[in-house]
């Protein structure tokens, strides 16, 4: 084995192209610095792909990569559409996907490494901080597809678990960018905090209007009525507009401002490629990782066959700039950090970290009630 | 649906022969938190299971311990053949859901939801089915208990059937149950005579 082919299959461009580009880069750095770094005894060559948000292509350029290109192994997709499209041509060829970003959940496919948190990663202890903090009237609002849809219903359960409110829900399609009504709606509720599930342009969009309402009215400052999300990363902070979205607050599994050796060599590493003013997303550094984590298994057990590195990487954890990763035999997910950062600038201000926590992503550990009917209204008795 | 279905610490059986998907759905039902039990037999008792799996392209009469469809516990019809004989033995005998072989991994939650859905309210369904049969079994003891009330009272057709439900809704009775007081109270009243 002296080349390893892998597919690289990222939008750079599109609604969620900066996420995209983080993930990519992110990739693409990982490659040159295991080759400068010389221990690998293969040579890894990646085969980029860029579907450009169309969801058609996905399936055709992975099935390309496979089948055209002898990869065995893709990283990429954002969006959960795109990786249920990704995931039959994979099974089909017996190839594995690297999916890298968080998601909402409730897929374990054998044939997929997930590297991305699940809610039990970061809406769950996201909640255990906010609520008993900023209060229990909570306002949802979310992209119109999966993600956006099941954050959205998560969270609805764990509130009202909670005894709590949901004050209102709204959900945009990905590129819209009238935010009025959701803004409108928001001043007239008065939550205790947002769960911003809204995605790329939409999600720009909600939070510079969230502070053209706080220059208004005072009482939705961030300190007291924030903006919390599962996805919000430096990447997109540019886009917003640096400071337009200060003190708002977001969960990932890595921030850029980490304080920590391991982080600071890194950045100095990624600075020397790609100047000191870029800051570091999680996108980024755990597409790095997982490329990293690939690379490992892949020497260890000196060959590409998706089988041999599932039982390379459920063998032994990898230490990674995302900490020790361990990919759970069960589930094939990564055990991960949580962080909750503050928005500051063109980074995030670390309010609270966790250690790595194992992904649970059916929330096995959350309930028991399989057999139990929706609850029917009782029937009120007429005389 | 606001509350998330979870299967955590429940007992599946999967009646087929040891094979890949097999091995796939035993992952799988681990990942959701379930212990699994294999066997290409006769299931005995559905006491020490919660949720059957079966064959249903080499399943035979007499696999199952039910009657036609009376499965106590839920049960997913594991199916590749598409022929009618082999769809209706799954659902004559109770299939709440289907998972289709090769058996991919993103199947088995949504069919265990829906599985345990249908089966729950199968149940529902059939314990106010009996319900509402023994009800207009009685319902002759109503019309007899209205005459009485009527006659004993002096009161019209409405008035009388408003007593009684109104009776039944301070007791919290059924409107039969009522009913049947008030004859028998009729009948002592008149044995008093």
């Amino acid at each position: 084995m002296d080349v390893v082919r892998v597919g690289i299959l990222f939008s750079t461009q599109g609604a969620y192209g900066a996420l995209g580009r983080d993930c990519r880069l992110g990739a693409e750095l990982a490659v040159e610095h295991l080759q400068v770094e010389g221990k690998l005894p293969f040579k890894i060559e990646p085969v980029y792909g860029d579907p450009a948000g169309c969801a058609d292509r996905y399936m055709t350029q992975a099935r390309s990569m496979m089948l055209d290109n002898g990869c065995r192994h893709i990283f990429g997709t954002v969006t959960s559409q795109a990786r249920k499209d990704v995931i039959p041509v994979i099974e089909k060829y017996d190839g594995q996907l690297w999916y890298v970003c968080p998601y909402e959940g409730f897929e374990a496919n054998e044939n997929v490494i997930y590297t991305g948190a699940c809610p039990n990663q970061h809406l769950i202890p996201l909640f255990e901080v906010l609520l008993p903090r900023f209060g229990r009237r909570v306002y949802l609002a979310g992209a119109n597809y999966v993600w956006g849809w099941e954050m959205n219903r998560l969270a609805r359960e764990i509130v009202l678990e909670q005894g709590g409110t949901i004050t209102g829900e709204r959900c945009l399609p990905i590129d819209e960018t009238d935010v009025s009504r959701i803004i409108a709606d928001i001043e007239n509720q008065r939550p205790s905090f947002v769960l911003n599930n809204l995605i790329g342009s939409a999600s720009h969009a909600f939070l510079r209007g969230m502070r053209a309402l706080a220059d208004r009215d005072p009482s939705f400052h961030p300190s007291r009525c924030p903006v919390v999300s599962c996805d919000l990363t430096e990447c997109e902070l540019p886009e917003i507009g640096f400071g337009l979205a200060d003190g708002h607050m977001a969960a990932a599994s890595y921030f850029d401002s980490l304080a920590d050796q391991d982080n600071l060599n890194f950045k100095s590493q990624v600075a020397r490629k790609l100047g000191n003013d870029r800051r570091i997303s999680s996108f980024f550094a755990t597409s790095y990782a997982t490329l990293c984590l690939f690379a490992d298994a892949a020497a260890r057990c000196g060959t590409d066959d998706p089988r041999a590195i599932r039982a390379a990487l459920h063998a032994r954890p990898h230490r990674t700039i995302l900490g020790e990763l361990k990919i759970d035999a069960a589930t094939n997910h990564a055990s991960l950090p949580f962080h909750l950062g503050r928005i500051s600038g063109d980074g995030f201000q670390i309010l609270q970290s966790r250690p790595a926590l194992a992904a649970d992503p059916y929330l096995t550990n959350r309930s028991n009630n399989a057999g139990q009917l929706p609850a029917k209204a009782k029937l009120r008795v007429v005389s | 649906m606001t509350t998330t279905p979870g299967f955590t610490g429940l007992r599946a059986v999967i009646l087929h022969r040891a094979n890949d998907d097999v091995q796939r759905l035993t992952r799988q039902l681990g990942v959701l938190g379930l212990d699994t039990h294999v066997q290409w037999q006769p299931l005995k008792t559905t006491a020490t299971a919660d949720l059957v799996l079966v064959d249903a392209d080499a399943g035979w009469a007499g696999i199952l311990p039910w009657e036609r469809d009376k499965n106590p516990v839920p049960l997913i019809a594991l199916l590749s053949s598409e022929a009618p004989g082999r769809v209706a033995w799954a659902l004559d005998h109770g299939a709440n859901a289907l998972i289709s072989k090769p058996v991919a991994a993103s199947a088995v939650y949504p069919a265990l939801v829906m599985a345990f859905r249908f089966h729950a309210q199968r149940l529902q369904i059939a314990r106010e089915l009996d319900e509402m049969r023994e009800r207009l079994r009685l319902r002759p003891l109503v019309l007899a208990a209205v005459q009485a009330l009527m006659q004993r009272f002096d009161l019209d057709e409405a008035a009388a059937y408003r007593q009684l439900r109104q009776q039944a809704m301070q007791s919290q009775l059924a409107l039969e149950h009522v009913a049947a007081d008030v004859l028998s109270l009729s009948a002592s009243a008149r044995a008093a005579k």
